[in-house]
């Protein structure tokens, strides 16, 4: 977790106060405001710049399937969010979250397409149902741990797969199912424009409803089981518990990215929810930066938005097969290698550099004069 | 268990394999005071507080403890995570505090039962989880206070003195309003002013805060300056109980302590 500039401040300056009254007053204040203020600001402004470019791309200043890429990103981010949760926070990793993910985008499909359900209730019940059985999944398969439990979510994806394959009266098989965009309340048909706003706004409303959690006792409770589990129980932290709420996180998170992936790309086929895409997950968390909010957002965009976006754009090596993974496997790598804490932290360490250099450069000033 | 009782440990043992790390082992500490475990290297004391605290479960014997509305509860009948509801909770010999979080954080963890509201609360930010955040905050922030570390509450807990952690593990058990603490080892690797320090500490903590505490320690000058009575065992089994003096005294534990003179 980071610390803000504001309350890193308002310490130091309480400091320089030294001992006249004004200076105590200030040091109580400081204690007093301890907690940072939620970055609602941020998030929202985030937003409001995404909702901007579908409207950027009427106006022909971005093409059109940039917008198809950067909705992507979007609900790949959702799922790196929850992922977040379950790998970053409480140290659980879980390879099944493309079967949950399908799981939900199947379900919306043919709630709304077959059974004319209206969408906000597919939603609903789309994100329950992979839930309750991500539970049922999670009390069985907890007991296991590290790569165990990597193994036997990655059981339970592939049957999933399996069953996507086989349960043709709602799947549709190796056809794939088609869906239709979003119809809100019977009337407000959503167009991709539309669409893209709508997961833009869930998105935004997932990050400060995580970012809540997260600095909450429900945070503190994942962090300290993944730091000491003796200290947990100690604690009174019931370690089942938490690993189910942090499993159940990360499934509901899935299945929301496959509600919105199925409404915006408008198709699903069974051999998309494989292992690839649960792995792809993990790296959007691992090059993003784990135990962060903003972390999943860039790195979907890393891996999911890059190769779509510039390095299929470049001449010859643009059409290798397969350079997306290439792309993604060697930034892993590097990424582990050298930089550990994920690339959303590049820009605090740069803006970090940046103040050093400055303020080195004001103390060699008066000496060259 | 008699009224001014706190913990009575009954006829306590527990065996790995052959090895008997505790051996019919009773004790019972009163109300109020602070009562310390002494005892050679693999006496079994940390394995006492493991029973305690259900991290182990006794082989034999019940441990009774006159929780926090005064009604004397089987410990052993509690699954581990549910002993703190109690009113007892424990430090570790091996500092197990959270290093990615900052040192108010670590104290927040300790008042973990307190708080109310589950994750939809926290998540929407309701007023009263807002509020419940904000008490627990103060109540750490006097913690902090008291522990004399409050300037350092937003710092990450990773690179901080030993003094600091030990203080903060300290602090963490006093969240949950306890009525009975256990202390692995507070003063192990802290300098000769921090043990000072420590035993004033731990002091105030009866006095002011009321708790019991039950530790486990090496430093014989601590345990000499604070301990208002004295268990010591070896080898599982129970050397002699009584004052300071009365330990000191002692002939088993000398002998324990500095081996047989002829």
């Amino acid at each position: 977790m980071r610390k803000s500039g504001e309350e890193r401040r308002e310490i130091d300056g309480s400091k320089r106060g030294g001992s006249d009254v004004n200076g105590i007053e200030k040091k109580e204040k400081g204690l007093k405001v301890i907690e940072k203020k939620p970055p609602y600001k941020a998030y929202l402004l985030f937003g409001l710049f995404l909702i901007l470019l579908p409207t950027a791309q009427k106006m022909g200043l971005i093409g059109s399937a940039t917008i198809t890429v950067l909705g992507t990103v979007i609900f790949y981010a959702i799922v790196g969010i929850g992922m977040n949760v379950l790998l970053g926070y409480s140290g659980l990793i879980s390879l099944g979250t493309a079967g949950f993910m399908g799981m939900g985008a199947y379900m919306s499909a043919y709630l709304t397409a077959d059974l004319n359900l209206p969408f906000l209730l597919s939603i609903v019940v789309s994100v329950s149902i992979p839930l309750v059985i991500g539970l049922v999944i999670g009390l069985i398969s907890l007991r296991l741990a590290g790569y165990y439990l990597a193994i036997a979510t990655l059981a339970v994806s592939e049957i999933f797969r399996q069953v996507f394959i086989e349960f043709e009266a709602v799947t549709n098989g190796f056809s794939g199912k088609n869906a239709a965009y979003p119809k809100l309340f019977g009337i407000i048909q959503f167009d991709r424009q539309l669409t893209f706003i709508f997961m833009v706004a869930v998105l935004i409303g997932l990050m400060i409803f995580t970012y809540n959690f997260i600095h909450s006792r429900t945070g503190r409770a994942l962090l300290t089981m993944r730091g000491s589990e003796a200290a947990a129980q100690a604690m009174g932290i019931n370690l089942l518990r938490y690993k189910l709420t942090a499993f159940g996180i990360a499934t509901a998170y899935a299945a929301i990215g496959g509600v919105l992936y199925v409404h915006f790309i408008r198709f699903a086929y069974p051999s998309g929810w494989n292992l690839m895409l649960s792995l792809q997950i993990l790296a959007v968390i691992v090059i993003g930066g784990m135990q962060t909010i903003e972390g999943p957002i860039l790195g979907s965009f890393i891996v999911f938005g890059v190769p779509e976006l510039i390095l299929k754009q470049l001449p010859v090596i643009g059409n290798v097969d397969g350079l997306a993974y290439v792309f993604t496997g060697v930034l892993i790598v590097v990424v582990i290698m050298f930089y550990p804490n994920g690339m959303i932290r590049l820009g605090n360490d740069i803006k970090k550099l940046w103040k050093k250099g400055r303020k080195h450069g004001k103390e060699q000033l008066p000496a060259s004069e | 268990m008699e009224k001014n009782n706190c913990l009575q440990v009954n006829d306590l043992s527990i065996a790995f394999g052959g090895i008997k790390a505790i051996d019919h082992l009773s004790f019972t500490v009163n109300q109020g005071e602070i009562y310390g475990l002494i005892g050679p290297n693999g006496a079994g004391k940390t394995t006492v507080f493991n029973c305690i605290t259900q991290f182990y479960k006794a082989d034999h014997g019940d441990i009774q403890f006159s929780n926090r509305h005064g009604k004397v509860v089987n410990l052993n009948k509690k699954v581990t995570h549910q002993v703190i509801h109690e009113g007892l909770v424990r430090s570790f010999q091996n500092i197990e505090l959270i290093k990615d979080m900052s040192l108010i954080d670590n104290l927040l963890v300790g008042a973990h039962i307190e708080y109310k509201s589950g994750i939809i609360a926290t998540g929407f930010r309701t007023k009263k989880a807002k509020r419940e955040e904000e008490m627990q905050r103060e109540k750490a922030v006097k913690i902090l206070k008291f522990l004399k570390i409050e300037d350092k509450a937003n710092s990450h807990i990773g690179g901080q003195p030993y003094g600091v952690l030990k203080k903060v593990e300290l602090g963490r058990t006093l969240m949950s309003d306890p009525k009975l603490i256990l202390l692995d080892e507070p003063a192990a690797g802290l300098n000769d002013h921090e043990t000072e320090d420590m035993s004033n500490l731990l002091k105030e903590i009866r006095d002011e805060y009321g708790c019991t505490i039950l530790l486990v320690e090496h430093d014989m000058r601590l345990v000499m300056d604070v301990c208002d009575r004295i268990c010591a065992i070896s080898f599982g089994k129970k050397l002699g109980e009584g004052t300071c003096l009365e330990i000191q005294q002692n002939k088993d534990v000398q002998e324990a302590y500095l081996g047989k003179g002829d």
